[in-house]
């Protein structure tokens, strides 16, 4: 069950590039939370800001409450939601709503992890990398960004994951080139490894990735973003087309409460 | 606990517990707010518009914030009448609030024929007919903003029902009190005002609207002075009770339109940003009547009076 709460900030990280870190005080959801599962997180004062904004749980980490009672969200400052909360300071409130939607499966059997992640959609994933090696089954990170400074946590991330390759568009950092690259060079090599992909970033390499894990004939699960007011499934704005008509809702299914972590062949990219 | 008296009556003799309840389109079928509140606490729920068959609503982008508001356009996506009589009713009834049914329909024998499924129905408390959607071709606005259609209408629904029928008005015309005239001549006995209003927001890089349906509706507390100006006009005008809504984000902002002449409010935009703000504002209206020793908020009910200078 999501909580809404007033978390007190107890930092607020200027991660360069425009990105930002935030970690909040919120004991019941930090406590309960699974990754891939999202907060909506905004002001306490709806003249000052009135719709909260939806991120991943970047992590989870200590605050009062004990080792597990803060979350952290990682964004890049775009517009008035995230321009409000990178402001905050050690000490101001925000209004934090939570846990939210659908996380990831934990990988099968025999099954090796493999995220895909393009720029500020790393946030789907650090909390997700710590629980994949805290089972032993540390995942194999593909990391794309436009530039060298698009790659946030990239030093956390390479003491976590199996192992890390990065892509940039420009060549600053790791190979120049989309991170789809280095996927398909791994998924054309007939080893006797099965992958099971996890993606997030831009909804164009989200589709690329879904496109070439359909050919390759591996799982892939996307974590979706997309415009909500709510949050909590009544404002039905978020939807996604899917090709299984078999809800009430049509062809439309609501990220927010059946994502935001779905099966990438579920959706009519 | 104060001794204020929170019921009050929205037509054809249904009272409420309290004035506050929640706005079709803002709170699913009632149930999705379950985690959030007690909804026994509610004056009412109005559920999300129903229409004879589902609809998957319109395609996306639904919404974009806007200054103090925001901007829908769902396109009326719900289960249908049938999957609301059979699935959520039983779930919500016996909650101890009521529950009101919005009903939309492209025809005019659509609402007809959502009435007559509800009228089968128990558990409901009032029916309110949308006449105002702007976000679907077919979603009301086209009978809204007619006299001779809202009245046809109204007739329709009336005579299919069980329970009192409250008509939904658009903001979307150039005189509501023509509007509102045309439901009580229909039989409505009340009305619900306002329905949002039709809004565009250009993304400038595209050179197109950010909305995918090209206009949306705008709520939030950026229309609420429009918003208590219109339920003061149409107060005025007739004298079948009103819910008042439009942007209503506290208790002080619910107190407007209660002075202004509504007989009840909806909350809506807000409980998107804060699912547990309807109750809130219930509190905040209590409060502020406890401090002011007002012991029934029915006396506030169209309470207005003229501009004075303020005592000094």
């Amino acid at each position: 069950m999501p909580f809404d709460v007033v978390g007190r900030v107890l930092d607020n990280q200027d991660l360069g590039g425009g990105y930002f870190l935030t970690t909040i005080d919120a004991p019941a959801i930090a406590g309960v939370c699974e990754p891939g599962q999202f907060v909506m997180a905004g002001s306490t004062d709806p003249t000052e800001l009135l719709l909260r904004r939806p991120f991943s749980v970047c992590l989870v980490g200590p605050g009062g409450g004990g080792a597990r009672s803060a979350v952290a969200i990682l964004y890049r400052v775009v517009g008035r939601g995230t321009g409000f909360l990178s402001r905050l300071v050690k000490g101001d409130g925000a209004a934090l709503l939570g846990p939210l939607g659908q996380g990831f499966s934990m990988p099968r059997a025999g099954e090796t992890p493999v995220v895909v992640a393009g720029g500020v959609g790393i946030a789907a994933f650090p909390f997700f990398l710590e629980r994949l090696a805290a089972a032993g089954r540390p995942a194999d990170l593909l990391y794309g960004g436009r530039t060298a400074a698009d790659l946030p946590m990239l030093a956390w991330l390479r003491a976590r994951a199996g192992s890390v390759a990065v892509t940039t568009d420009d060549g600053s950092s790791g190979a120049r080139g989309l991170v789809t690259g280095p996927l398909e060079a791994r998924l054309a090599d007939p080893g006797a490894r099965r992958d099971r992909l996890y993606v997030c970033g831009p909804h164009p390499m989200m589709k690329a990735v879904a496109a070439i894990a359909a050919r390759a004939g591996v799982p892939c699960e996307v974590a979706l973003e997309t415009p909500m007011a709510c949050g909590y499934g009544v404002c039905v704005g978020c939807v996604v087309e899917v090709h299984d008509f078999h809800g009430e809702y049509g062809r439309y299914r609501r990220v927010c409460v059946d994502g935001p972590v779905m099966d990438a062949s579920e959706i009519r990219w | 606990m104060s001794a204020v008296r929170l019921e009050t009556e929205i037509g054809g003799g249904l009272r409420l517990k309290n004035p506050v309840l929640t706005a079709s389109g803002t709170c699913g079928y009632g149930l999705e707010l379950d985690p959030y509140m007690d909804l026994s606490r509610l004056g009412g729920i109005v559920v999300k518009g129903l229409s004879p068959a589902p609809r998957a609503g319109n395609p996306p982008v639904r919404i974009v914030e806007t200054p103090s508001g925001m901007l829908n356009a769902i396109g009326l996506q719900n289960i249908g009448v049938r999957a609301f009589v059979e699935e959520r009713l039983p779930q919500l009834r016996g909650r101890g609030t009521a529950i009101v049914a919005n009903i939309f329909g492209e025809r005019a024998e659509d609402y007809r024929e959502v009435a007559e499924a509800l009228a089968a129905a128990d558990g409901l408390s009032a029916i309110e007919v949308n006449l105002s959607c702007p976000n679907t071709a077919e979603g009301g606005m086209i009978f809204g903003v007619d006299p001779a259609s809202v009245e046809r209408v109204t007739r329709i629904v009336k005579d299919a029902s069980r329970v009192p029928v409250l008509v939904k008005l658009t903001p979307n015309v150039t005189d509501i009190t023509e509007i509102a005239r045309a439901a009580v001549a229909g039989g409505a006995d009340g009305l619900s005002l306002i329905n949002t209003f039709v809004a565009m927001v250009v993304d400038i890089e595209r050179r197109a609207p950010v909305l995918a349906n090209g206009t949306g509706g705008l709520s939030g507390p950026a229309i609420r002075p429009l918003a208590v100006h219109l339920t003061h006009q149409v107060a005025r005008a007739v004298r079948v009770p009103i819910v008042g809504m439009g942007g209503i984000a506290c208790g002080r902002d619910a107190l407007e339109f209660l002075i202004a002449g509504a007989s009840a409010v909806q909350v809506g935009t807000i409980t998107f940003a804060s699912p547990g703000a309807p109750l809130r504002i219930l509190d905040e209206i209590e409060a502020w009547c406890d401090a002011r020793g007002v012991l029934d908020v029915r006396e506030l009910i169209g309470s207005l009076r003229p501009w004075r200078e303020s005592a000094s």
